[in-house]
C-alpha cells in the first residue's frame, strides 16, 4: 500500500479515536439518537384528553364517552367540567364533545342528531387523528344502538398489511434515521477534519510535501470512508437487535448501497471544506446541505406531497435514493429493479460528487 | 562563481494575486551553506517568496532555481529537495511526538528504518530528549519549534526554509534555536530564514531587506551598516527631565542632520562634523553623548523609512 495513504490512515484514526468528545460524537450519540427516534417518535395519536358534555340520562352520549375511553386513544380531560372553550384553552382538554340538550337519542328521533366536537388544532397531526378516531367510535356506537338502520356495504375490503405487518412506526422511522445519521456523521467528520488542517496551518505541511493531489485527497477521505462504513454496521446492529428490523433483501445489497452513499457524502464533505476557511464555516456549510437533504429525503414527509419545484430538488437528493434503497432492502425483500435503478442514480450522483470535489480540491491546492 | 554553485537563484521574480503585486521583480542568489536572512515588515513579501521557492506558488513571471531545479523540472522534485517550516504551526497537537514524526515521514515516503535512524540522529542533533509518547500539545512552545524543525529536516533536505521560526518564543529559546541554525549551516545546509527581529538578522551571513515586495538592500550585516552610514553616529542620553527641551531644539538645527528617538535616547546622524562640535560645546553636562556603531535597526529605519519619504 502507498506509504503516504497508510500514514494518513494511521494519523486520522489516532486523531479521531483519541479525542473523547469525538468518540462520544461517533459512537454514543448515533445510538442514542436511533433509540430516541425509534422509540419516542410515533405517528400514532394517543392520550387524547377528552371532555364530554351531555344532559343527565343521555345514555347514548354516555356510551360514546365510555367507548372512547375504552379504545385506549383517549383519557378523561383534567379538571372540573367548566366552560368547554376554557377547558381547551387551558390545555386540560384537547377535544370536547357536546351532546344536544335533552339527549342524543331524542335529537336523532327528531332528525336533528347534531353533536358538536371542539378540537385543539395547534397540533395538526393530533387534530386529524382525533377527528378520525371520533368518527369511527361514533359510527360504531350508533350502528349498535339502532341495528335495523345498518346498511351492509356492497364491497368488502380485504386489507392485508404488507412489509410491516405489525404496523410498527419504528419500521418506518429507523431506516430514515439510519440515512440521517450516516449522512450527518460522515459529512461533518470529513469537512471538519479538512477545515481543521486549514485552520491550524498544518494544511501547508501537506501541500509542501512532494505528494500528488490525489494522494492528499485520498489520504484525507479514505479514513472517513472506513469510519463511515464501521458506523453503518453499528447503526445496522442497533436497528436489527433492538428494533427487530428485518434484512429481507440480502446483506450484500445493503453494504453496496451504503458504500456508494458514504462515498457520496464524504465527497460532499470534501466539497464543503474547500469552500470553508475554518471549522465553524465547515460546520455551517454542512448543516446548510444536511437540513434540506434530510427534509427532502422522504424520511418523515412524503416527497409525493411536495410542490413540483421541491420534488425536482428531491430527485437530486442522494438521501432520497439511499432511503428508498434501505426501505426496499430491509423491509421489501430488495426487489432487483428498485435496487438497481436507485443504486444506479445514487452511483451517478456519487461519481459527480467525487469529480466535483477532486476538481475543487485541486483548485484550492494551487 | 559558476552558475550551479548557487543554492537558490532568483531572477526578476514577480508574484501577483489579482491586482495586488506581492513580490515585485526581485533578483538574488544564495550560496550553499549560507545563512540567508529575509528581513522586512509583515506583508513585505517574505512569506510569498519562500512559498514560491518551496513550490507552493507559481510565479507570475521571472525564474527561480532551487537546489539546481527550476519549476520546469516539476515541483515534486523541488519539494523533495527542500525543507519548509511554515510560519504557522506545522505539527499536530493531538498526536504524539513519534506519531508526528511518522506522519512527516509518510508524507516523504521514507522507509520505517530510515525514519528510526533519522529521528534518533536528529533528536540528538537538536538536543531533543522528551519521551516520544508525549502528546505534542503538552510540550512547551519552544520545544514544539525544535520538533517542527526536526520534522522538516527528516528527509535530509539541502536547503531549509524557515519562515519566522522564532515568532512568539522566549529570548532564551530563540538563542538556542539560532545556535541550531548555525550548527545546521556548518553541517552544510543552506538556511533561508525570514524574521522581523533585527537582532536575529545580525546572525545571518547575508540579509536581504524587503519592503513592499522589493528588495531594497542585500549584503552582509556589517557592510549594510557601513554603506548605509558613512557618517558618524552619536547617541544622546538625556538624563535630566529638562534636557528634553534641549533635544527638541537640536531637532530643528540644520547644521547637525538627522535625529531619531530610540527609547529614552536619541541617535543623531552627524552630517556636519564641525557644526556638531560647536553645538556639543554648548550642551549641558546632563546631556551625555557618545559615538556609537549603527545597529541594523538604524539601517532598517534609514533604508525603509527613508525610502518612503
Amino acid at each position: 500500500m502507498n506509504p503516504t495513504i497508510k500514514g494518513f490512515l494511521r494519523k486520522e484514526f489516532s486523531q479521531t479515536l483519541r479525542d473523547p468528545r469525538m468518540r462520544v460524537f461517533l459512537f454514543v450519540a448515533p445510538i442514542a439518537q436511533l433509540l430516541i427516534f425509534g422509540y419516542a417518535i410515533s405517528t400514532e395519536v394517543r392520550n387524547i384528553r377528552l371532555g364530554v358534555y351531555f344532559s343527565p340520562g343521555d345514555t347514548l352520549a354516555q356510551r360514546i364517552e365510555q367507548r372512547c375511553l375504552a379504545s385506549g386513544w383517549f383519557v378523561p380531560a383534567m379538571g372540573p367540567g367548566e366552560d368547554p372553550y376554557r377547558r381547551i384553552q387551558s390545555g386540560r382538554a384537547e377535544a370536547v364533545l357536546i351532546a344536544p340538550p335533552g339527549g342524543l337519542t331524542r335529537a336523532m328521533q327528531r332528525n336533528e342528531g347534531r353533536l358538536q366536537l371542539l378540537v385543539d388544532t395547534t397540533n395538526m397531526i393530533r387534530a386529524r387523528g382525533i377527528e378520525r378516531y371520533m368518527q369511527m367510535v361514533i359510527q360504531q356506537v350508533i350502528s349498535e344502538a339502532s341495528p335495523g338502520q345498518e346498511q351492509k356495504p356492497v364491497l368488502n375490503l380485504n386489507l392485508r398489511v404488507l412489509y410491516n405487518p405489525g404496523m410498527q412506526t419504528s419500521f418506518f422511522m429507523v431506516p430514515g434515521v439510519m440515512v440521517m445519521l450516516v449522512c450527518i456523521l460522515t459529512i461533518l467528520m470529513t469537512s471538519m477534519s479538512l477545515a481543521r488542517e486549514k485552520e491550524i496551518g498544518t494544511f501547508e505541511t501537506l501541500v509542501a510535501a512532494p505528494i500528488r493531489d490525489w494522494e492528499i485527497l485520498l489520504g484525507k477521505t479514505l479514513p472517513f470512508l472506513i469510519l463511515g462504513m464501521i458506523l453503518v454496521l453499528i447503526i445496522l446492529g442497533v436497528a436489527m437487535l433492538i428494533f427487530g428490523l428485518p434484512m429481507t433483501g440480502g446483506f450484500w445489497k445493503f453494504i453496496l448501497s451504503s458504500f456508494v452513499f458514504v462515498c457520496t457524502t464524504v465527497s460532499i464533505g470534501t466539497l464543503i471544506s474547500t469552500l470553508a476557511c475554518n471549522q465553524q464555516q465547515a460546520m455551517m456549510g454542512s448543516f446548510l446541505f444536511m437540513f434540506p437533504g434530510i427534509l427532502l429525503s422522504g424520511m418523515m414527509f412524503p416527497i409525493e406531497n411536495m410542490p413540483p419545484m421541491l420534488i425536482g430538488i428531491a430527485y437530486l437528493n442522494p438521501l432520497k435514493y439511499f432511503l428508498t434503497l434501505l426501505r426496499n432492502i430491509m423491509l421489501k425483500g430488495g426487489n432487483d429493479q428498485v435496487f438497481w435503478n436507485n443504486l444506479g442514480i445514487l452511483a451517478l450522483i456519487a461519481v459527480i460528487a467525487i469529480a466535483a470535489s477532486f476538481k475543487r480540491f485541486r483548485q484550492t491546492l494551487n | 562563481m559558476r552558475k550551479q554553485a548557487w543554492a537558490v537563484e532568483v531572477k526578476e521574480l514577480t508574484i501577483r494575486f489579482g491586482d495586488f503585486t506581492a513580490v515585485d521583480n526581485i533578483s538574488f542568489a544564495v550560496k550553499p551553506g549560507e545563512i540567508f536572512g529575509f528581513l522586512g515588515a509583515n506583508g513585505a513579501g517574505k512569506t510569498t517568496t519562500i512559498r514560491t521557492l518551496c513550490g507552493l506558488l507559481v510565479p507570475t513571471s521571472g525564474s527561480a532555481r532551487v537546489a539546481g531545479l527550476d519549476f520546469k523540472s516539476g515541483v515534486q522534485a523541488l519539494k523533495s529537495k527542500v525543507g519548509y517550516m511554515s510560519q504557522r504551526f506545522t505539527l499536530y497537537n493531538d498526536l504524539t511526538i513519534s506519531e508526528n514524526m511518522a506522519f512527516a515521514a509518510s508524507l516523504r515516503k521514507l522507509k520505517p528504518g530510515v525514519l528510526q535512524s533519522r529521528t534518533r540522529e536528529l533528536f540528538k542533533f537538536v538536543e531533543f530528549d522528551y519521551p516520544v509518547k508525549t502528546l505534542v500539545k503538552n510540550l512547551p512552545g519552544g520545544i514544539k519549534q525544535q520538533l517542527s524543525l526536526a520534522a522538516s529536516l527528516l528527509h535530509n533536505p539541502e536547503i531549509v526554509f524557515l519562515d519566522e521560526p522564532t515568532a512568539g518564543v522566549s529570548p532564551v529559546i530563540r538563542n538556542k534555536f539560532w545556535a541550531l541554525i548555525r550548527k545546521l549551516a556548518r553541517a552544510g545546509k543552506t538556511m533561508f530564514v525570514t524574521t522581523h527581529y533585527l537582532q536575529e538578522a545580525e546572525e545571518c551571513n547575508r540579509i536581504a531587506l524587503m519592503r513592499e515586495g522589493r528588495i531594497i538592500a542585500l549584503d552582509t550585516p556589517q557592510r549594510l551598516k557601513t554603506q548605509a552610514f558613512p557618517e558618524p553616529l552619536i547617541e544622546i542620553n538625556p538624563e535630566v527631565g529638562g534636557s528634553r527641551q534641549w533635544v527638541e531644539k537640536l531637532k530643528l538645527d540644520p547644521r547637525i542632520g538627522c535625529i531619531q528617538p530610540y527609547g529614552r535616547r536619541y541617535h543623531v546622524l552627524i552630517q556636519n562634523q564641525a557644526g556638531w562640535k560647536k553645538v556639543a560645546r554648548t550642551m549641558p553636562k546632563s546631556l551625555k553623548t557618545r559615538p556609537i556603531q549603527p545597529s541594523l535597526e538604524d539601517v532598517f529605519i534609514r533604508l525603509v523609512e527613508g525610502g518612503r519619504t
